[in-house]
């Protein structure tokens, strides 16, 4: 009789391919990041799963902020920053210079730690970027904006008042109003740098329950000092400690029996 | 290991771990003293082996207590969840080895017929059992894995005790049917001895997983001559 090979419940899975078996979205080959003569990211080689929420933790200067800035090419908005290897995004490498800035940003939106609302109203700020990418009608663009306020799980707090400043909205509606913004436009990838640093308790967790909404529809990566907020929110979760992928694997794997003792020192709260 | 940035944590954790070992040294006396009381029987000494039990209760209720206290307000991860969680079904675990001992106990006074044959195979019995308990424990204490394992393999020592015994106190009853009733709690003590082995072996189980993250492979099944009476009954 052939025996069934009985796997581990607990496993983590090595850098090869995705940890989930997800198809890759974002496979990032041998990348290396320098600011100036400082390296910050070594050659990191990391398979990103489509439609998928993969969280990046690391204790500060690890260099998982430079991982999401490599992502969509923000960085080189400052001279002395570069980035050398491959990002590929389905196959297309989007560090090459000749790939267009602004396709990419259609593909790859990005929301940051503090909420930047543009001081606009709540309409113009998600509207903003669908006027500058495309050409639509006006009740097709209030559509739109109807469609990315809702997904944002927003809509029912502000459709009576999307005139209003943006800036008069709370913490926690500003940041999903920033959500609403990136998703308008429909990109493939969402890079989400500390979301939820700078919101109280329940206005993250409607965050953390947006994500998992978005992540049906989209690629998540999302950056977090928070180990419980990647336990609830991701699949997969990468630990980068000094500029280096150090393990990648299941998030339930990474947190019950990581591979690594630096992986478990710095989750277990035993790190520095 | 390196200790945690908030030493606190560490406190905290040594103590659910002092917790345990202690109710693992009352389990252990609980064990010896009820054999003593039964091999010597003496009342008195069982009726204080049951008494101390509630002392190993209330042990596992502050475990418990301690347990659910550390993942709230603590959120363990790794090795540290797996220790917490290993305490918290430990507890449980030695509780019920407490409670065996009070049952072997409660039947002292029951058995007074020392010379029955298979009565002499018992002591030997109870002390393998008790060192599994203990070396169990010390494992947990050692966060040592490969201690643990060794502890998994005495099982069988203790299995084929209890086959022995079985059979000896079978036929010591089918000789003549009056045997019959001191046989019967004979060989309830020998059951209750056979399940502390069992029991010692889940803790060493749950002491390995908390150190290693994996599960012990099963063991083999005990097959032919080896599907005994500690597997059937």
């Amino acid at each position: 009789m052939t025996e069934i090979p009985v796997q581990s419940a607990v496993e983590t899975t090595p850098f090869t391919g995705t940890a989930s078996g997800q198809p890759i979205k974002i496979d990032i080959r041998n990348l290396d990041f320098y600011y100036g003569k400082t390296r910050a990211l070594k050659s990191v080689n990391l398979p990103i799963a489509a439609g998928q929420v993969t969280a990046i933790i690391g204790p500060s200067g690890c260099g998982k902020s430079t991982l999401l800035r490599t992502l969509n090419r923000i960085y080189e908005l400052y001279p002395e920053q570069r980035a050398e290897g491959e990002v590929l995004v389905d196959g297309d490498n989007i560090l090459d210079r000749n790939y267009s800035l602004t396709r990419l940003r259609r593909r790859v939106g990005m929301v940051f730690q503090k909420p930047t609302p543009f001081a606009s109203s709540i309409r113009n700020n998600v509207g903003f970027a669908l006027n500058f990418f495309e050409r639509m009608s006006r009740s097709e663009a209030e559509d739109r904006i109807e469609n990315a306020l809702r997904q944002a799980a927003l809509w029912d707090e502000v459709k009576d008042k999307l005139n209003a400043s943006a800036l008069s909205l709370s913490g926690g509606q500003q940041q999903r109003l920033c959500i609403a913004r990136t998703i308008a436009i429909r990109p493939e990838i969402i890079l989400l740098d500390e979301p939820t640093s700078a919101l109280d308790p329940i206005a993250t967790a409607k965050i953390e329950e947006l994500i998992h909404e978005l992540s049906q529809s989209f690629t998540i990566v999302i950056v977090t000092h928070n180990m419980q907020q990647a336990g609830r929110v991701s699949e997969q979760t990468a630990f980068f400690h000094l500029g280096e992928l150090v393990e990648f694997g299941q998030t339930s794997s990474i947190f019950t029996n990581p591979t690594e003792t630096r992986t478990k020192d710095y989750i277990t709260g035993r790190y520095g | 290991m390196p200790m945690h940035t908030l030493k606190a944590f560490d406190d905290e954790l040594e103590e659910l771990r002092a917790s345990i070992c202690e109710m693992g040294g009352l389990a252990e006396t609980a064990i010896r003293d009820s054999m003593e009381a039964l091999v010597r029987h003496d009342t008195d000494l069982a009726a204080d082996v049951v008494a101390r039990d509630a002392r190993i209760d209330a042990l596992e209720a502050d475990v418990e207590r301690r347990a659910i206290e550390i993942m709230a307000l603590r959120a363990p991860l790794a090795d540290d969840l797996r220790d917490v969680v290993a305490a918290l079904k430990i507890s449980g675990v030695v509780e019920r080895i407490g409670d065996y001992a009070k049952n072997i106990a409660r039947r002292v006074d029951s058995v007074e017929d020392s010379r029955i044959e298979a009565f002499s195979l018992l002591p030997e019995m109870a002390r393998i059992a008790s060192e599994m308990v203990a070396n169990a424990l010390d494992a947990f204490a050692a966060r040592d894995g490969q201690k643990a394992v060794q502890v998994c393999e005495r099982d069988q020592a203790v299995d084929d005790f209890y086959n022995s015994i079985f059979r000896a106190l079978l036929t010591f009853m089918m000789e003549n049917p009056h045997n019959i009733t001191p046989a019967t709690h004979l060989l309830f003590i020998a059951k209750h001895l056979e399940r502390i082995g069992d029991h010692a072996t889940n803790v060493a189980e749950m002491v390995y997983f908390a150190d290693t993250g994996e599960h012990l492979p099963d063991r083999p099944k005990a097959s032919g001559k080896r599907a005994s009476a500690a597997s059937r009954t």
